[in-house]
């Protein structure tokens, strides 16, 4: 009798669960499985809105993805990217692992600091694109007018080829560090304090105590740190639209932004699906990658 | 002890300091006459014509939109993503883990990806420079979040209390709406939260998929970099503006940012 009533129950619990779920699994079908089809199907037509039949035109479904790979632009901005992403990635990853390490104490004083260290991190994306224009455009900048009232004066360096890249990667870093930082923070906090009260007491310093026993725990978490912050690197948009727009002469022109350009300026929208499905590609590679490693990050 | 921790108090606050500066000196900036920009001098007249100079102009319609887009696609999203958050945090079954992986490569995928079918479809559906419209495409990322976020909170509920619930004769999601629902109300204020920054803060699709109908106030603060003649004032009081909201909510959530960020790269 019990068992009966409890098996009804169970599918019960059952179609209830099913019920719940299925909207927001169809919502979400459409919405992303949709257009990620839809734009794979785009990517092997030559469609241009001049020319409305081209929609249809699949008699060289693979052209597209054969101009690319002859294209020197594409592979200019593919190696722009990964300029972009290590650099970002390195300097975002020194920045926060440093100020965990500086944070991570306890006190009430430096909790609450912590939250002004998120700021560059929430700032509408748009904003820090402004932020940074005034920092380098040299009439209002107070960088420049620093520098130069220290004798030192220096021109613009987002209009300079050889250093447009270093500026958009320093503001980019400014941006993001507070994510690898509260992460590494978190992970730190973690960190069991017997193992820590014993190699203090066997007279370890500080730089042996990082390296053989914090680090250690923290590893996952790096890891997780940096590859989510790769995938990130890959979307970077409104920095280089506001302070580069791609220039000077594509020297900051990352992969994204060469899509971008190609649909939506020069209206290649089947040659511009083809490169956004390779990045789509790309990512998703990246993410099952950061699934795997951040599942072992909690097992271990 | 109490010694050694005033240095590196110093050194912390000496260091946000640092990183505060850049943001700050946009905020003074919006206080200046626009004869004042151009000279270095730190002291100047403080004006608040940056900012009446916004107010009657289109920049509140852009304001307006950013709000109706933010706060419609948060309500999507959590009215269809907390029932399956729920589902997914209580119900074991098989093709979790691809449910799991395809809501996290949503979260990465690069939105390139979606504005160029999104583009033809909005246009094929006359959707093109809405608000509705836009609110739609943030459920791409917001749903995904939700869904994420809202397990872990549910997953936190003991599952007793739910138990003693169907006991007393509720159904699963009567017993959802009376106990596990009320218990994750700051998870909700939390999620709820994140959506709207996230939305908020997009500049990407509202500058494609808007023209000026449907106009976002990043996007018209882009519009007056290229038309206005560099009014920087205006620049710099309409940035302040926009970042207003964003820093007052993220106050409230600072303890849930980071997995609200992260989203699914880490299970639990």
């Amino acid at each position: 009798m019990a068992t009966i009533a409890t098996r009804g129950w169970a599918a019960e619990q059952r179609r209830s669960f099913r019920l719940g779920l299925l909207p927001a699994l169809l919502v979400l079908a459409v919405v992303t499985l949709g257009p990620a089809l839809y734009l794979v199907v785009t990517s092997l037509t030559p469609l241009t809105p001049v020319n409305p039949d081209t929609a249809f035109d699949f008699s060289d479904p693979l052209g597209n993805y054969k101009s690319i790979l002859t294209t020197d632009e594409f592979w200019a901005s593919v190696w722009v990217q990964i300029e972009l992403s290590v650099v970002t990635v390195v300097t975002q990853l020194a920045a926060g692992l440093g100020l965990a390490l500086l944070l991570d104490r306890p006190s009430r004083f430096l909790e609450a600091l912590r939250t002004g260290f998120l700021v560059p991190m929430v700032l509408p994306p748009i904003v820090v694109a402004i932020i940074w224009k005034i920092l380098y455009t040299p009439d209002i900048s107070p960088l420049h007018h620093l520098l130069a009232w220290l004798g030192m004066p220096i021109h613009s360096l987002i209009t300079n080829a050889s250093t447009a890249i270093w500026a958009i990667a320093a503001a980019d870093t400014w941006e993001w560090f507070p994510f690898t930082m509260l992460m590494l923070l978190a992970a730190l906090q973690m960190v069991p304090k017997e193992p820590q009260e014993a190699a203090r007491i066997d007279g370890a310093n500080a730089i042996q105590l990082f390296w053989h026993v914090r680090l250690p725990y923290i590893r996952p978490t790096l890891v997780v740190c940096v590859l989510f912050r790769l995938i990130d690197s890959i979307k970077a948009f409104p920095l280089i639209y506001v302070l580069t727009d791609g220039g000077p002469g594509g020297a900051t022109q990352v992969t994204n932004y060469y899509a971008f350009e190609q649909t939506f300026s020069f209206s290649y929208w089947g040659y511009g699906s083809a490169v956004a499905t390779l990045m789509v590609l790309g990512v998703f590679v990246l993410s099952v990658v950061v699934n795997r490693l951040g599942g072992e990050a909690i097992d271990e | 002890m109490s010694r050694r921790l005033p240095f590196h108090e110093g050194v912390a606050v000496l260091i946000l300091a640092v990183v505060l500066s850049p943001a700050l000196w946009l905020l003074q900036m919006s206080f200046r006459h626009n004869a004042d920009i151009l000279t270095p001098r730190l002291i100047f007249a403080p004006t608040l014509e940056n900012y009446t100079s916004l107010w009657t102009g289109q920049f509140p319609d852009s304001f307006v939109n950013s709000l109706l887009a933010s706060s419609t696609s948060t309500a999507f999203s959590m009215v269809l993503g907390v029932p399956a958050a729920y589902a997914l945090a209580r119900w074991r079954f098989r093709g979790e883990r691809h449910i799991a992986l395809w809501i996290l490569a949503t979260r990465m995928a690069p939105p390139i990806a979606f504005t160029i079918p999104f583009f033809l479809a909005f246009t094929w559906a006359g959707l093109m420079d809405t608000v509705l419209g836009l609110a739609i495409i943030y459920v791409t990322f917001n749903l995904a979040l939700v869904i994420w976020s809202m397990r872990g909170f549910f997953a936190a509920v003991p599952r007793s209390l739910e138990e003693a619930a169907w006991i007393d004769g509720c159904g699963v999601w009567s017993a959802f709406v009376r106990i596990t629902l009320p218990l994750s109300a700051p998870g909700l204020a939390a999620t709820g939260i994140l959506c709207f920054i996230l939305s908020w803060n997009d500049f990407f699709y509202a500058l494609i998929l808007t023209r000026t109908r449907a106009m976002t106030a990043p996007v018209a603060i882009v519009n007056f970099m290229q038309y206005a003649g560099w009014e920087w004032g205006k620049i710099a009081a309409a940035g302040v503006l926009v970042m207003l909201p964003v820093l007052v909510f993220t106050f409230f959530v600072r303890s849930y940012l980071v997995s609200g960020l992260m989203a699914g790269g880490v299970k639990e």
